[in-house]
């Protein structure tokens, strides 16, 4: 290593920092710091002159290491370590350092205190920016083709959507059959046209797409690598096949709650699920002069608390049909709140109330009792409202019950190391800014396999994981910013501490053989971080027994130095 | 020719198309009409249902819109003209006077606190003042000051000023106080041509005014504010520091009720359900009880809809933890109890049928959320069709849920459906996936 | 050591997510704050290792503040949670090895959270005076050679304590 020459750049911020801190007192100071070459005070370091100032003093002394004393990092670092970079100095051996927001505004009173308070921080930076090293910036391929893993109507919108994107995609379903859920409704609000005439269409196109390859029934089995380069091992019965994907979405679906002893449910054949319901009106003429709806069985309970979103909607569509069928039904819905958020639902609501659908609320701690022989006759509930029972003839009992997670949740959420949340949906990586991505790079959710969605939604949020999944396969690589962790292997004892910290799974312990001359002549275990997974956090850094584990930018050498440095003077 | 987007709106909806667009290679030109990228998130303090601070979150999608190499930033600017079609669009955008050179300015804040003239301040809903010079708020990006032509002192009088010396003219403090020389005064509107493939609306939301409800009092009774308005209260850098003060006197409510409903899903108003109100009056009561465990909130509903992640949770969490109420109705109206300043709720407890009367230390009236101020302009500038709520209509919202009635123009977020935050953010990424798959982005993107 | 003219020492490390853009916030409202502490920028309360606190305190510095995002709200998850963690039971070691375990404060400041950020660190440099200089404790230590005597980056050599 050649001869380390600090550069420090004071800012003024016109009166911002120049009213309260000594600038040329601290310019002076800086230029007696060991290893400073040169010290210059900016009116606006960020402002084309300083900056200019700043590549020129990076040229004409040589400078290596560059320390910049004025705002906030949060703003402007990019500004300043690309402008070290266009002076040829690589972008990490560069050190902010905030006497502004953390100094003179707030010290604004007592100038000497502040002026050196300043000293001590600019000593601070100096310290650890002697300390710096170079870094390069991983970059890691993105191979341009997505796995899709189901082919509901939010596995088949994405499948389609990024081949229109150019991109393959390989689809894998574990039915006989695509389409999901959806190809099993009869109709669907609030348009109520039927469900085949939006699914069929979509079908075909992933059928007939060329860049579309549908794996059938099929099953993922095995999932390695990072985001860029997955491979994943497709089972087809006993075939089995090796992808080679850049992004993976997953779209498996859910299923839905089966009432069994519910409600009479497995007791009354005319106790149905809404699903049951809307095969018969698929295949049936049916008509009956008498329904009750019951809404939120199984939902909304102590056992399950969520609401599952889509169901009130289900049951006005179902009670609607009914009616439209026999308009001298008498057709109620028991609920427990009637959840038809915006515009549009509102509107589905208040025509069933037009159409003639009755409702009446009910009360969890006094649920409805199905009454009959062989058959339910009739329903008793207490309408909450009007505070009395009522005794509701009931020739056909339609239980709305929830979506409930599919049962390979568990087994895909360790084949791709993605977490289940509440109720075993999976978990994306922010429930407000991130909904379809998860913390682990490349990996992507939509549809019902996140949470209960209607038809428009699982297709927005289709677009969603292909917009997050076609940026990275667009770009063609991923970069890390270097401020990643890495492991010094003659160090690492292999315990594992580091491993489990990691909230992005970027650490793997690995075999290494041992060094010629190293007492130890078996094979040792070390981690190792995929600086391209590793976000920099530093968690694993703190837990490592033995610093072997290090955070470039931010090493246990260089803070404890900056510590050091506060003290003294 | 890098492919190009127009994004009009840049709230988190808008933001986030931007982001994704501007990453998948797209230039985009992101127009907003206010000083300030951020939107209604940064109005609020916190989001339901994790309770996350909203600027937090929201600050480091603002920090990249406003840095990407490939996002261009037209604050204070408006759409005014669109011709051609999908694929290539002209559209002219233009940029009103800030009367401050941006390239100088530092958003020191000098100038702020020198200038005399003070305004409402929109920002907090008219809880507070700002000045004529002013920055939107703390987190404003770009952080750059504007000044408000129609409160300025100096602009006001301009015409009064005497050619033969310029230099005179009332006031002008900001300028003599600037170290940067930043203040122009005599900066233009500039028109901003472009030719664009794509346009997404992002525009949001405004608050319905519930004033419009006479029988709740907004506006006449000081203790009555919206839901808005209790946000500004509640937030950090809000006008009270985030301590819940009520208007009148100051003084902390020991109970506040939150009414649902106020101008939704009723035929005299908005019949429309706002979508996200069960869910922020949840959130506020709880807040409200942060602030001070022993104040009890009621939440007066109609039907709890909190379907989304996490919701039902959170209702759970504020019944048991915070102590919430949530009460079966809608009330009839609202009077002033004069001697304490109380407000007095009055309505029927529909589970008890009981007609009864509640007074408060505050009311907080959750209105109807209904489409931004200018949408219809906006809507006539685009040749796109608004429902008859003054929505951007969508021909086909099962199949295509953004795509407007012109080809190439697409909405996301709450300017075409009430919606929340999670959901507003998937469509913003959704229209990026949209634009992307249109003949002339493949086209252009592959080549470029 | 004359405790009134004592000025403490202190460092504050703020995550750069939540803690020191709240910092920085309080910094743009203006706050007035006494100037004893440096604020150091890790990206994550996580990073902070229990290590660096016992060598600030045996260094001299009196007092070190950890100041991370809301439990809930940490930009990679889980940090703050393991942060927490840690420094619980640093504490209870502090306490063993003699240090008052007030030197370390531990809280979660979110983004815009500015004025908590001025109350903690005004109220933690009044705790840090009430307890007076670090090296005062370790005056009752043992007389094995003081950690502060290593050399330091300007070549002064201290005795017993760096901040005499």
């Amino acid at each position: 290593m050649g001869e380390i020459r600090v550069g420090v750049f004071v800012c003024h911020c016109g009166t911002n920092i120049g009213a309260v801190v000594d600038v040329p007192e601290l310019v002076t100071h800086a230029r007696t710091l060991p290893h400073v070459f040169h010290a210059e005070a900016n009116a606006y370091s960020c402002s084309e002159e300083g900056l200019s100032s700043l590549k020129q003093a990076i040229l004409e002394h040589r400078l290596n290491r560059v320390v910049v004393a004025s705002c906030t990092p949060r703003t402007h670092e990019p500004l300043f370590k690309n402008a070290c970079a266009e002076a040829g100095l690589n972008r990490y051996l560069f050190e902010f350092i905030n006497i502004r927001e953390h100094c003179s505004w707030i010290h604004s009173q007592t100038s000497q205190a502040a002026t050196e308070k300043a000293k001590r921080l600019v000593r601070m930076g100096v310290a650890k920016a002697f300390l710096l090293e170079p870094q390069e910036e991983t970059e890691s391929a993105v191979i341009p083709v997505a796995l899709v893993i189901g082919g509901g109507i939010a596995g088949l919108t994405a499948a389609v959507n990024l081949a229109r994107q150019g991109f393959r995609v390989h689809l894998v379903e574990k039915a006989e059959r695509l389409g999901g859920v959806v190809a099993q409704l009869h109709r669907l609000c609030p348009t109520d046209e039927d469900a085949s005439d939006l699914i069929e269409p979509i079908i075909r196109a992933v059928q007939d797409d060329r860049a579309i390859t549908v794996h059938m029934p099929a099953t993922v089995q095995e999932v390695g690598g990072y985001v860029g380069s997955f491979r994943a091992t497709v089972a087809t019965g006993d075939d089995r096949r090796t992808l080679d994907v850049g992004t993976i979405i997953v779209a498996t679906g859910a299923d839905v709650l089966l009432p069994i002893g519910l409600y009479g449910y497995g007791r009354f054949p005319n106790v149905l699920t809404q699903s049951e319901l809307e095969a018969r009106l698929e295949t049936e003429a049916l008509r009956v002069g008498s329904a009750v709806f019951i809404n939120c069985v199984g939902a909304r309970t102590p056992e399950r608390p969520y609401c599952s979103r889509v169901c009130c909607m289900t049951s006005l569509k179902n009670a609607a049909e009914l009616r439209r069928r026999n308009p001298d039904a008498r057709v109620y819905v028991l609920h427990r709140d009637m959840v038809t958020c915006g515009i549009e639902f509102e509107r589905y609501y208040r025509r069933a109330m037009q159409m003639g659908v009755r409702f009446l609320r009910y009360d969890l701690d006094r649920p409805p009792q199905i009454v009959g022989g062989d058959d339910a006759e009739a329903t008793i509930v207490w309408d909450a409202l009007r505070g009395r029972e009522a005794r509701v003839p009931s020739e056909l009992v339609v239980l709305t019950t929830p979506l409930i997670p599919g049962l390979d949740n568990q087994s895909t959420s360790h084949l791709l190391k993605v977490p289940l949340g509440e109720a075993g949906f999976f978990l994306e990586a922010h429930i407000k800014l991130r909904p379809v991505e998860f913390a682990t790079d490349g990996v992507f959710v939509c549809g019902t396999a996140r949470w209960p969605a209607d038809v428009a939604e699982s297709i927005s949020q289709a677009y969603a994981a292909c917009s997050k999944a076609a940026i990275l396969m667009q770009a063609g690589s991923v970069t890390a910013e270097a401020i990643t962790a890495f492991s010094d292997p003659d160090r690492c004892t292999g315990c594992g501490t580091c491993v489990p910290t990691c909230p992005y799974n970027a650490i793997e312990l690995h075999h290494r053989s041992p060094t010629p001359g190293m007492a130890c002549s078996t094979m040792l275990q070390v981690a190792g971080v995929n600086p391209v997974q590793c976000k920099g956090c530093g968690s694993c850094v703190a837990a490592c027994p033995n610093g072997a584990m290090q955070q470039r930018g931010f090493t246990d050498q260089q803070m404890l130095r900056m510590l050091e440095v506060c003290v003294s003077g | 020719m890098s492919p190009a987007v127009l994004v009009v709106g840049a709230g988190i909806a808008g933001i986030q198309a931007s982001i994704d667009l501007a990453r998948m290679g797209f230039e985009v030109y992101l127009v907003e009409r206010t000083p300030s990228i951020g939107g209604r998130m940064a109005q609020l303090d916190k989001t339901f249902p994790t309770n996350d601070c909203a600027i937090c979150i929201l600050a480091p999608k603002m920090s990249e819109c406003a840095t990407h190499e490939n996002i261009h930033l037209l604050t204070y600017s408006e759409v005014i003209l669109v011709e051609g079609r999908a694929g290539s669009f002209r559209a002219r955008v233009l940029r009103r006077p800030r009367y401050v050179n941006i390239d100088r300015c530092t958003g020191c804040g000098e100038c702020v606190e020198r200038c005399p003239r003070e305004v409402d301040d929109e920002f907090n809903f008219g809880l507070s003042h700002r000045r004529a010079i002013y920055l939107p708020f703390p987190q404003a990006l770009p952080r750059k000051m504007t000044i408000d032509p129609d409160h300025c002192i100096y602009l006001s009088n301009r015409d009064k000023v005497s050619a033969v010396n310029p230099k005179k003219g009332p006031c002008r403090l900001c300028e003599k106080v600037c170290e940067a020389g930043a203040i122009d005064w005599g900066q233009q509107e500039e028109t901003i041509h472009m030719v664009v493939g794509a346009i997404v609306i992002a525009t949001g939301f405004d608050p319905y005014d519930a004033s419009q409800l006479e029988e709740y009092g907004h506006g006449r009774i000081p203790n009555v504010i919206t839901s808005l308005q209790y946000e500004r209260l509640v937030s950090a850098s809000g006008p009270t520091s985030g301590r819940l003060l009520r208007p009148s006197d100051g003084e902390h409510p020991r109970s506040v009720a939150f009414i649902q409903c106020v101008g939704s899903r009723d035929v005299n108003h908005n019949p429309y359900c706002s979508s996200v109100c069960c869910m922020f009056a949840t959130k506020e009561a709880i807040l409200a009880n942060e602030h001070d465990p022993e104040l009890r909130s009621y939440v007066f509903y109609t039907d709890l809809r909190a379907a989304g992640k996490g919701f039902q949770k959170y209702v759970a969490r504020a019944r048991e933890e915070y102590r919430v109420a949530y009460i079966r109705s809608r009330p009839g109206s609202i009077t002033h109890c004069k001697d304490t300043g109380n407000p007095v709720v009055h309505y029927e407890d529909t589970t008890t049928q009981r007609v009864l009367e509640m007074e408060v230390g505050l009311v907080v009236l959750c209105q109807a959320l209904i489409p931004r101020r200018g949408q219809r302009d906006l809507a006539d500038v685009l040749g796109i069709e608004l429902d008859e709520h003054g929505f951007v209509g969508l021909p086909s919202p099962m199949r295509r849920p953004w795509d407007t009635s012109v080809s190439g123009i697409f909405a996301c977020g709450y300017c075409h459906s009430p919606q929340d935050i999670p959901d507003s953010v998937a469509q913003a990424s959704a229209v990026a996936a949209r634009v992307a798959e249109m003949d002339w982005a493949r086209a252009t993107v592959r080549a470029g | 050591m004359d405790d009134e003219a004592f000025t403490p020492r202190i460092v504050a490390f703020c995550c750069n997510w939540c803690s020191y853009a709240g910092a920085d916030l309080a910094g743009v409202s203006r706050l007035q704050m006494p100037p004893d502490f440096h604020v150091v920028r890790v990206m994550c309360s996580a990073r902070v290792a229990p290590e660096w606190i016992i060598k600030a305190l045996s260094d001299g510095i009196d007092g070190v503040m950890v100041l991370g995002c809301h439990i809930g709200d940490c930009h990679y998850t889980s940090g703050n949670h393991r942060a927490a963690k840690r420094f619980a039971l640093l504490k209870e070691l502090l306490t063993y090895i003699g240090i008052h375990p007030d030197r370390l404060l531990v809280d979660w400041v979110s983004a815009s959270e500015a004025r908590k950020f001025q109350r903690l660190v005004t109220q933690f440099i009044g705790r840090v005076r009430e307890l007076g200089p670090v090296c005062s404790q370790a005056r009752e230590a043992p007389a094995t050679e003081h950690p502060g005597q290593q050399a330091l980056p300007h070549g002064e050599r201290q005795d017993t304590c760096p901040r005499s």
